[in-house]
């Protein structure tokens, strides 16, 4: 019975994704509105992440040179994996900083 | 077994047209050896170093294509350890990739096609629909443009 509960409720849900916009995520933390995430490259279709494109990995490495935890950018498991080792491989040749001051 | 590697190596930025020609050179020969190819050769020409290696800002790119058997890659970057011409390389093995990643598009062409046509829709959307669906795309993350600012870094110091 719970499950069939479940069910109902999931295909409901489907249909109405925009009112999770500004529905228990954004109300929770003081009215604070918080976007929606998505992840990037799933919206863009990207299968690939290529390590010897700099305008592809910059986005995800913020002024310290720290890799972007999935939280803040809310890229998707497994495009983040994905990302990591483009980013780790990127900075082997030198196209971005392990770290910067 | 033959196998897709990319080796990219970088240079000095005074390095010549000559000594390049004679590094490629050393990377055909290793490669054919063991009986691989190289598909194609890019010189991404100089460019800035996100940091100092071997006390160099800037850096001539190379990148290689090679496919050939894995036993290739250790000879080519024993060769590559001992060169001083090249302050960095890596050999990536990438046909694995670039084969989940057609793997993963073919998938989705399929999936969208039946799905269409289970709507009686045409297999493959036309000009129109595809520009509907970009003006409706207005979820994009705007934020996230904070790169790392490498030139202005360089400016500074």
């Amino acid at each position: 019975m719970s499950e069939m509960d479940r069910d109902s409720r999931g295909g409901g849900g489907r249909g109405g994704s925009k009112d999770k916009k500004d529905g228990e995520k954004g109300g929770r933390r003081g009215g604070f509105f918080r976007r929606r995430r998505v992840c990037k490259f799933c919206v863009e279709k990207i299968d690939y992440i290529n390590y010897k494109d700099v305008k592809v990995l910059a986005p995800f490495i913020p002024e310290r040179g720290k890799i972007q935890p999935r939280r803040i950018s809310g890229v998707c498991a497994t495009h983040q994996r994905a990302l990591q080792t483009a980013i780790k491989r990127a900075r082997q040749i030198a196209l971005v900083p392990y770290v910067t001051e | 077994m033959v196998r897709q590697y990319e080796l990219i190596y970088i240079t000095p930025p005074e390095t010549t047209e000559e000594v390049l020609a004679d590094i490629h050179q050393q990377v055909l020969t290793v490669v054919e050896r063991f009986g691989g190819n190289i598909e194609k050769t890019e010189n991404w020409g100089r460019r800035k170093l996100a940091y100092e290696i071997a006390r160099h800002r800037d850096g001539v790119y190379v990148l290689e294509v090679i496919n050939g058997p894995g036993v290739l890659t250790t000879e080519l970057d024993r060769r590559l350890r001992v060169l001083d011409t090249v302050i960095r390389h890596i050999v990536v093995r990438v046909d694995e990739e670039l084969g989940v990643a057609e793997r993963a598009r073919t998938r989705r062409k399929e999936s969208m096609a039946t799905r269409r046509i289970k709507r009686g829709l045409p297999p493959e959307p036309t000009e129109g629909e595809r520009r509907r669906h970009a003006e409706d795309d207005d979820d994009m993350d705007g934020g996230m443009e904070t790169g790392f600012r490498q030139d202005r870094d360089r400016g500074e110091r």
